[in-house]
């Protein structure tokens, strides 16, 4: 296999240039942070944790959808992104109505991993409080949209993986909702296959199965990984 | 229709027009139809018709003519005396002392309520005086609905050059020479461009004009789709032979009516001249266009949005690179460009790339044009060289502040742009002189204001628009425009303090930084400009609540 050698903090390494700069820095066991990524489905770099410093480029690209490239200096912890990716989380946690005490998800959940991984002991600005539905229409499952963070990767796990497409985005800006169809209960869809794909891919306790209580939801988002490498591998 | 048909219906055009004595345009621009211009249209050939002057005298509708808040406008040439606010009334007496005696009826001339004596040639005037006029030309002086006006004035002479003449390597060569940059916000050089989608192999590339302008106070783009859709036309096609692609989109947004009828209408006589379509004037090169209509969100003028827009998608933007010129519509190399960028295409064909590099500056060449508005006595459309002062637009050109008041701040590039406070008139028009005062070019609004306006209500406006208009993919500018415009309304209600102002600075700095696409990063800069240049405003409200 052909190589080329790339340098990630200070770190010299020869890779594959068919990967991403996060291919390369989690199979080198360096960290970066990442919200909407799940491997397995397309990566849109919409949440920005993973954003890093490449010398030579004046912005800050997405480790997630940015190739490898000969020669390429990668800054994956500087002051100025671990600066950013303190406020990401904090943005995170003030746009919708996030109370980990009674949440499903809670010790299980991505968002409030990320909070401690940034160390964020408290939230500088307001929060908005939406006024948020939560959807108990279908008879397994629960969509909670004040927990909701718009990864999206409920949505791109119902298109790419289970080929249903339940799941879109409505509206813009802060107004942004999932919904299920044309914006119906989700209990009504006609898309919708009850897989349950989308609540192993939900990274927080926006999708959770019904009949659990606080801090019981197991989450296995590596399922729809492996599901993928095993698709890729018959192919 | 081949190469010798298109220059003999060319030389009939001329002929025909050379028949008339006069020629009468009656501006039927959107600004223009919305002050009743299509009725003074209608009266003014009854009018010449009843007079039995039809053989002499020439009447069209024609595209903008500039100084959109005087209108209806009615324009005489060859004398290029222009009347404003022309009603159904006063058409009688126009015709009758300007085509019969001889004499202009000055009160009624342009600018002539605010001016100490108008001017018979509007040529003279200081409002045109100043202007060049290369992606506007003809415009105001043709028939948009009318092919044949076009091909008098000299149009589809580029296409034909570029076609027989040159390769699609010298088109590019003469467009890379031209230094044209793109002029859509951004900049880019045209010409690097275009080289770079030639470079890529592929079975399919495609060209994209991209219409879908949002600014608000910015109508440079519709102005030039109503008043010279061929002239568009014709720069896609010439870019679809540099690049060699066989499919063109152009994407309007949906609150153009007028400039998407006129575009789809000069697309239809284009086809039916053999100008689009199959084997191009009998050479080999096949092109089509398609329009495709924007449903209303300004992301979608970002060139990734808009992609997936056309793609039938949600119009959000994706990270770059890959940039669209690597893989864009439908993963193929496109080509994107701003409808005034197309438009002066024909021109840099017609009179070579070094007679364009000659206007404007060292690092911006050719001319821009400018949607003024706001505060200014003569807003409108203008078209300026680069390199153009802000004083001479804004005291030569627009005649200063409206009401004589007095000039505080120019607001350039829309929701993307910045503030120039009054100490930088003298500011050179251009992309570097712009970023330089922490403002951008943009597509063009400029928007004049005078002491009334508080700067801190600016800031806000702005950001409440790119709020409203944020996607709500990446989070920074989802949450982070909310999160400021909330901080702003905040201070604007004079309950703010200087811890909000510290969180403000640094969200503008992080949105600015870590957004996904153009909208996010640029949405801090009328905050930012108004911080840089009245940080004083800000404190007021804050330390003395006023």
């Amino acid at each position: 296999m052909n190589t080329i050698p790339i340098t990630i903090n200070d770190k010299k390494l020869d890779v594959d240039p068919a990967k991403t700069i996060l291919e390369v820095c989690r199979e080198n066991d360096i960290e970066i942070l990442t919200m909407c990524h799940l491997k397995g489905i397309i990566d849109i770099g919409a949440c920005r944790l993973c954003l890093v410093e490449i010398e030579g480029i004046n912005k800050l690209l997405s480790a997630c959808t940015t190739k490898v490239a000969a020669n390429m200096v990668v800054k994956t912890s500087t002051e100025r992104i671990k600066k950013y990716q303190r406020i990401t989380a904090e943005l995170f946690f003030a746009e919708r109505n996030h109370v980990c005490s009674v949440c499903v998800a809670n010790g299980k959940c991505e968002l409030q991993q990320l909070g401690y991984k940034v160390e964020m002991d408290h939230i500088r600005y307001p929060h908005l409080f939406p006024h948020c539905e939560v959807d108990t229409s279908h008879p397994w499952y629960v969509m909670d949209h004040n927990r909701c963070i718009m990864c999206t990767r409920c949505v791109r796990v119902c298109n790419e993986v289970e080929g249903a497409h339940n799941w879109d985005v409505m509206n813009r800006g802060h107004q942004v909702r999932i919904i299920s169809d044309f914006n119906t209960p989700w209990g009504e869809s006609i898309t919708c296959t009850s897989c349950g794909k989308c609540l192993h891919a939900c990274p927080t306790g926006a999708i959770w199965p019904k009949a659990i209580v606080q801090g019981q939801l197991e989450k296995k988002p590596e399922i729809i990984s492996e599901l993928m490498e095993k698709r890729k591998m018959k192919l | 229709m081949n190469r010798q048909e298109l220059q003999a219906l060319a030389g009939k055009a001329k002929g025909k027009h050379e028949q008339f004595k006069h020629k009468i345009c009656v501006c039927c621009g959107a600004s223009c139809i919305s002050s009743g211009s299509e009725e003074v249209l209608k009266k003014l050939q009854e009018e010449i018709k009843t007079r039995g002057l039809e053989n002499e005298v020439e009447v069209i509708p024609s595209g903008c003519m500039g100084p959109c808040n005087q209108g209806p406008l009615m324009k005489y040439l060859p004398e290029q005396t222009i009347y404003q606010k022309v009603d159904c009334n006063n058409i009688t007496a126009i015709v009758q002392s300007q085509l019969i005696e001889k004499k202009p009826i000055e009160e009624l001339l342009l600018f002539a309520d605010s001016r100490e004596k108008p001017f018979v040639n509007s040529n003279e005037d200081p409002f045109f005086k100043r202007q060049m006029k290369i992606a506007l030309k003809d415009c105001g002086d043709i028939n948009p609905e009318n092919i044949e006006d076009y091909l008098a004035a000299g149009g589809y002479r580029a296409l034909e050059k570029a076609f027989f003449l040159l390769s699609p390597e010298e088109v590019i060569a003469e467009v890379k020479q031209s230094r044209m940059r793109g002029r859509g916000g951004a900049g880019y050089p045209t010409g690097l461009k275009w080289e770079t989608v030639y470079k890529y192999v592929s079975d399919q590339k495609y060209v994209i004009c991209n219409g879908d302008e949002g600014d608000p106070g910015a109508f440079m783009d519709r102005s030039v789709l109503e008043g010279n859709p061929h002239r568009v036309l014709e720069g896609m096609v010439i870019a679809g032979y540099a690049v060699g692609s066989s499919k063109g989109y152009a994407y309007i947004r949906g609150e153009y009516p007028l400039a998407i009828k006129r575009f789809e209408l000069a697309i239809k006589q284009a086809t039916k001249l053999g100008l689009l379509g199959k084997n191009i004037l009998g050479s080999n090169f096949s092109f089509d266009i398609e329009v495709r209509i924007g449903a209303g969100a300004f992301v979608c003028g970002e060139e990734t949005a808009l992609i997936a827009s056309i793609e039938g998608k949600r119009g959000t933007p994706r990270p770059r690179p890959p940039f669209p010129a690597e893989a864009g519509l439908w993963g193929k190399p496109t080509l994107i460009n701003n409808v005034e960028t197309f438009a002066g295409i024909a021109p840099i064909i017609t009179n070579g790339g070094e007679w364009y590099s000659e206007t404007g500056t060292p690092k911006s060449a050719g001319t821009k044009v400018f949607a003024l508005a706001g505060k200014i006595k003569y807003s409108g459309l203008i078209e300026v060289p680069m390199g153009t002062t802000l004083r001479e637009i804004v005291f030569d050109i627009g005649g200063g502040v409206q009401n004589g008041g007095d000039f505080k701040a120019a607001q350039t590039g829309g929701p993307s742009g910045g503030c120039i406070p009054a100490e930088h008139l003298d500011v050179k028009m251009d992309y570097e002189s712009l970023i330089s005062l922490g403002s951008i070019m943009g597509s063009g609004g400029l928007i004049i204001m005078d002491k009334s306006s508080d700067m801190v209500d600016v800031a806000r406006y702005f950001m409440e628009f790119c709020m409203d208009e944020s996607c709500g993919k990446c989070v920074p500018c989802r949450v982070g425009t909310k999160m400021m415009h909330d901080l702003l309304q905040k201070i604007c209600d004079n309950k703010g303090t200087q811890i909000d102002l510290d969180r403000l600075e640094e969200l503008a700095v992080y949105v600015k930084e870590t957004s996904l696409c153009g909208l996010g990063a640029s949405a801090p800069n009328p905050l930012l400009s108004t911080l840089r240049h009245f940080r004083k405003e800000y404190e007021n409200r804050i330390m003395n609540h006023q």
